[in-house]
């Protein structure tokens, strides 16, 4: 501070400093927790993985209509599959290499088959995993990953995409990040996701959660 | 200190850190905060934060925001702010597009940086006790952070495996130990400063 200015003056000039900044200050403060808000959907979500579901409960989407072929290399589109029979889809995604977190999958999927089994709701719910790596998911890596899960083809089944380059749509349609693991696997987000016959992504659902993922697929099929 | 701006270390640093931070988000290098959890939270977003901090003190004209000296007294709009900032970026989700959206990665390099040259202006303004409280916070939510992220069985970031999640969380606790004792040392060295009867006679 300059030694011969006027104490007055200063404080006054204090003062008027001290109400901009208490302005730029409430504004930052405004501006920043807005765009906090707007980034966690309103508090909601703190991860990709929780602000897609948030999403997609909010607003189902449209699956793209990829084409794809099975396990008897039968050509189709992921849109004709899911609106064949009317029934509600619970869609995982898969590679037939994988040990990890697909395993886990893999005995989600063959608990919820015995429900539907047992429960004889085959007409209003299928299973369908979806690989996501076509390079490597030929027919028979399919035959062999079906049958290595003991698939019922009525409730249960497996597909790969025909064309590796749709592979980014079809991730980005469902909001999956595959990444890199050690020993030539991969790593990803997993979930259960429910889709309606005309190809509509309407929930996402926690793997743990396959009790829920089936009643709320009951609750929308037809 | 003496000489003009571009005889200060400070500045060099400072610009040293701007352009290695930078140069993490482009190829080759991008790969290693793509792949690393511990390159992009514990490495690049220090050194971004740092960087910005050592040019905003560098002495060129500008940089240190003495423009905006009225709007920030006692540095509590720049407090604010930078503490905004850094929480945005804490986020799972935020760092998830950063690897993602190269926009949201040019809005991490600017906002970062920003954020540095901030506090640098908020520290040079603000009495201790009022460091204390942000510094405070500012510890106390990155260990937090980074205790949870080094001990969660969920992976919270789509784009990093959790074996780099636990490693980022060890890191951002030391980043948070780390930041408590240079304010601590900051302080030590300025009070001895001040009290100094060569610099400061009372």
């Amino acid at each position: 501070m300059d030694k011969n200015s006027n104490p007055a003056a200063d404080a006054r000039a204090a003062a008027t400093g001290l109400w901009k900044t208490f302005a730029a200050s409430a504004a930052a403060m405004v501006i920043g927790l807005a765009c906090l808000l707007q980034a966690t959907a309103q508090g909601n979500a703190f991860t990709t993985e929780t602000l897609r579901r948030t999403e997609v409960a909010d607003a189902p989407t449209l699956v793209p209509d990829l084409a794809i072929h099975d396990a008897a290399g039968n050509s189709s589109t992921l849109r004709q599959l899911l609106a064949g029979g009317g029934r509600v889809w619970i869609v995982d995604f898969v590679y037939t290499r994988c040990q990890t977190v697909c395993t886990s999958l893999g005995s989600v999927f063959q608990k919820l088959q015995q429900q539907i089994q047992a429960r004889g709701l085959e007409g209003q719910v299928g299973l369908l995993s979806v690989s996501f790596d076509p390079a490597h998911d030929t027919a028979d890596s399919l035959g062999a990953y079906r049958d290595r899960m003991r698939m019922d083809p009525a409730i249960w089944r497996v597909v790969s995409l025909s064309s590796p380059l749709d592979r980014r749509e079809l991730l980005d349609a469902f909001g999956i990040m595959v990444i890199p693991a050690p020993l030539g696997e991969f790593e990803h987000n997993a979930a259960l996701h429910l889709v309606t016959g005309p190809g509509m992504l309407v929930r996402i659902i926690d793997y743990d959660d396959a009790t829920l993922a089936l009643e709320t697929a009951l609750a929308a099929s037809p | 200190m003496s000489g003009g701006p571009w005889q200060r270390p400070s500045l060099w640093i400072g610009l040293t850190l701007c352009v290695l931070g930078s140069a993490l988000s482009v190829p080759p290098w991008r790969s290693l905060i793509e792949q690393s959890m511990v390159w992009h939270m514990v490495v690049q977003m220090p050194m971004l934060v740092a960087g910005g901090w050592l040019l905003a003190g560098s002495g060129i004209k500008g940089l240190g925001m003495q423009r905006f000296a009225d709007w920030n007294q006692y540095g509590l709009t720049g407090f604010i702010a930078s503490q905004l900032i850094a929480a945005y970026w804490m986020l799972p989700l935020a760092i998830d597009r950063a690897v993602v959206l190269p926009q949201a990665d040019a809005l991490k390099l600017v906002s970062l940086l920003a954020c540095g040259a901030m506090l640098k202006a908020s520290f040079d303004r603000s009495p201790a006790v009022l460091q204390l409280f942000f510094v405070g916070y500012a510890v106390a939510m990155l260990s937090s952070a980074g205790v949870f992220l080094a001990t969660t069985d969920r992976r919270l970031c789509n784009a990093y495996s959790l074996d780099s999640q636990w490693d980022a969380g060890s890191g951002v606790v030391a980043l948070g130990i780390a930041l408590g004792c240079a304010w601590a040392w900051r302080l030590f060295r300025d009070t001895r400063r001040a009290r100094s009867p060569m610099l400061k006679p009372h």
